[in-house]
């Protein structure tokens, strides 16, 4: 295991990316912050900029305006980073998948940049902050 | 005007329309020809003064039709003036714009989605297709087909310049422009806000939307009339309830089913407790941006028996996937009920604190008061909705002026602020919880005993509008059926739509400082702010959004200062 690697899970530091979800999945994502679940008390915290993030979350079936951005912000950040792809429409563009306006999913981007990203899968619609925590402790201990 | 008198003012336009239909449950539909599309709407909107809802495009078999929707809510009719272009191969009808700002959105999205031309519009660039979306494929049209052709070169190599259209920029760049957005770290969707700026004061406002287009009007042509809702569900996470009665009631209308008394109750108790929970989660964030990060922890650890609630009647804490056509899917066990009523009283102990927090606090009084006002005749002719029309003095509510589920029978008052400005509607916000939580208690009290549904075999043919009120104000659908089972159109309007665009009104002449909570005001994008950043003429970035957060919170300290006032402690429970 590379020490870069050993950082990046002592204490993950996640951006928040919304590529065109319906906000479940995003207030979902802030729930996690609040009292009753707190993940900062493991060191998880939402940061504003991507530069100083070792996660990506990335919710939404990414929309053609929202692919570009997406490319870009997973440019800037540094590897490696995990890219979570946070609720059904994120992992295979869920019911949204028929859209026109709709190039997702968010691994087929990202892929298109970094063939060797490291992507992890939460589903459901939303996923329960329970299912998102879990979803980070075992993506972290697989590395 | 009363119904008759309303009835008897249109009839003086008469000469100009084709047909004049009255529907049942109090429609009123006026067919007429492009060319008197016009003068139709200014006297609806000025004579009759009723109020503009949303524009509904359609792509009819030897036509294009226009729909405006307007609502009268003295009475709470909803006129739609149906319009036929005939000309297929060159489709335009005059804009209405100009004296109606509300529809500047609606006209460059139909424009965008059905290439029908709107002359003398005031600003028609792209609005809700991507900036690298092909210019003549109009995917709203029965014919279109997903574009397969993309601008040239690999997405990968491509700089993020090219994509930027000039369907991007108006603004004159001659004045340093902040520019707010694409994308927001906290949450909520990606927007985009230019502001421009002299000094400190904002001088003019620009948005680009697109990026959580998604495309549902289309998608929901595929779907059958059953399996809608859990798509309208999905257009907006906190709006889960909102969305799918506005629909289900649209449908409704077309079939002439009344749904059974248990299930109008069980619909109202689940679309209070959103109301609630939505409420309640803006106010956190409200406290967030003016530095009160207390109290955004306290109203969201407030917010989590009500989505308990929610779990435990629907099944998910949220999309809750509760209405079907005739009735609901999942019922309120009577066991249920003496923990809601319990919840209740709990989550009512808490409000009253925060209430109080707010209303007697000196420095939230100095920091929100006077902020962002958006006076009534903006109101008006932005044609705004729910707490951000009712706290600029506009006495409009759909749950009391076209009434549905079962909000007629229970006792309940709509909140109103004359003021316009921040603090109005925080204030008309809080109230309005406390009236939802007394709404779930006499619904919760009066639950009658029946079936929670009725069978519902076919969808005739005919057209339907529902509305509902969702916690940020209209949620409005109308419904087209041919007879099969699947709709043939079905437009959406948020209540965001509106809204939104009333920041041109709200944030002008505001300083920096103070934008960031006008914009939060209206509850459409609180993140809005996450990414602020200031770039000066040639675009290098002066102030990151860190600091102009810090640069709100630096007001609320130095007024906190100048009262000599502690920070907001609420006691705990």
């Amino acid at each position: 295991m590379s020490w870069r690697i050993r950082a990046l899970k002592k204490s993950p530091w996640v951006f928040h990316v919304n590529t065109g979800a319906c906000n479940n999945c995003d207030i979902e994502i802030v729930d996690l912050l609040t009292p009753r679940f707190d993940v900062e008390r493991f060191g998880i915290k939402l940061v504003g900029s991507p530069r100083h993030a070792d996660a990506l979350l990335v919710t939404g079936a990414v929309t053609a305006q929202a692919a570009p951005r997406l490319r870009e912000i997973y440019r800037q950040t540094p590897k490696p980073c995990v890219v979570f792809a946070i609720g059904a429409c994120a992992c295979d563009k869920g019911i949204f998948h028929s859209g026109y306006h709709i190039v997702g999913p968010v691994d087929k981007i990202i892929r298109e940049i970094d063939p060797n990203a490291i992507i992890a899968y939460v589903p459901g619609c939303p996923p329960k902050p329970e299912a998102m925590i879990s979803g980070v402790v075992k993506a972290l201990s697989a590395l | 005007m009363n119904q008759q008198e309303l009835n008897e003012k249109i009839v003086e336009v008469e000469d100009k329309l084709i047909a004049i239909e009255q529907r049942p449950g109090n429609r009123i539909f006026l067919l007429c020809e492009a060319e008197s599309s016009y003068t139709i709407n200014r006297f609806l909107f000025e004579d009759v003064q009723a109020r503009f809802v949303i524009a509904t495009g359609i792509d009819s078999d030897d036509c294009f039709e226009v729909l405006y929707h307007y609502s009268y809510d003295q009475t709470g009719c909803v006129i739609t003036i149906n319009t036929y272009i005939r000309d297929r191969d060159n489709p335009s009808i005059e804009s209405i714009a100009p004296f109606l700002p509300a529809a500047e959105w609606i006209e460059r999205e139909i424009h965008d989605l059905l290439g029908i031309d709107f002359p003398n519009h005031p600003d028609m660039r792209r609005l809700i297709l991507s900036d690298d979306w092909p210019d003549d494929v109009y995917p709203l049209r029965k014919d279109a087909e997903k574009p397969t052709k993309r601008p040239d070169g690999d997405p990968v190599s491509r700089p993020i310049e090219q994509t930027q259209s000039p369907a991007r920029r108006t603004i004159q760049l001659s004045k340093p422009i902040i520019a707010v957005g694409p994308l927001h770290p906290l949450q909520e969707e990606m927007e985009f806000f230019q502001l421009a700026v002299d000094g400190e004061i904002v001088t003019d406002i620009d948005m680009r939307i697109s990026y959580n287009h998604r495309g549902i009007e289309k998608i929901t042509e595929s779907l059958q009339f059953d399996q809608v809702p859990f798509l309208v569900s999905r257009i907006c996470g906190i709006c889960s309830a909102s969305h799918p009665l506005a629909y289900v009631r649209a449908v409704e209308e077309i079939a002439g089913i009344t749904p059974p008394e248990r299930a109008l109750y069980v619909r109202t108790i689940i679309n209070e407790l959103e109301r609630i929970h939505s409420h309640v989660l803006w106010f956190g964030l409200a406290g967030h941006f003016i530095g009160y990060d207390t109290v955004f922890m306290w109203a969201w650890k407030y917010r989590e028996p009500v989505l308990d609630l929610l779990e435990e009647i629907t099944g998910n804490r949220n999309n809750y996937g509760n209405v079907k056509v005739g009735g609901c899917r999942e019922d309120i066990p009577n066991e249920l009920k003496p923990r809601i009523l319990k919840d209740m009283d709990e989550i009512e102990r808490k409000m009253d604190m925060l209430i109080k927090a707010v209303l007697d606090d000196p420095i939230l009084h100095a920091r929100l008061k006077g902020v962002g006002i958006l006076t009534k005749l903006d109101a008006i002719r932005y044609a705004v909705t729910g707490p951000t029309a009712r706290a600029s003095g506009l006495p409009i509510d759909v749950r009391r002026d076209d009434p549905y589920a079962a909000y007629a029978d229970l006792n309940w008052n709509v909140i109103t602020q004359p003021e316009g400005d921040v603090f109005a509607k925080a204030v008309v916000r809080l109230l309005e919880t406390l009236e939802s939580i007394k709404m779930i208690r006499q619904a919760v009290k009066r639950l009658p005993d029946g079936p929670i549904a009725v069978e519902v075999r076919e969808i005739p043919p005919g057209e339907g509008c529902g509305r509902a009120e969702a916690p940020r104000g209209e949620t409005f659908h109308y419904v087209r059926s041919d007879g099969s089972n699947r709709p043939v159109r079905h437009k959406i309007r948020a209540p965001s739509y509106v809204n939104v665009p009333s920041f041109k009104a709200s944030c002008i002449g505001e300083r920096i400082p103070d934008v960031t909570i006008t914009l939060a005001a209206v509850d459409p994008c609180y993140s809005c702010t996450e990414r602020l950043a200031v770039a000066d003429e040639n675009s290098k970035i002066t102030h990151d959004y860190e600091a102009l957060l810090q640069l709100s919170r630096d007001k609320t300290d130095r007024i906190r200062e100048e009262i000599g006032s502690q920070h907001l402690k609420p006691e705990d429970s």
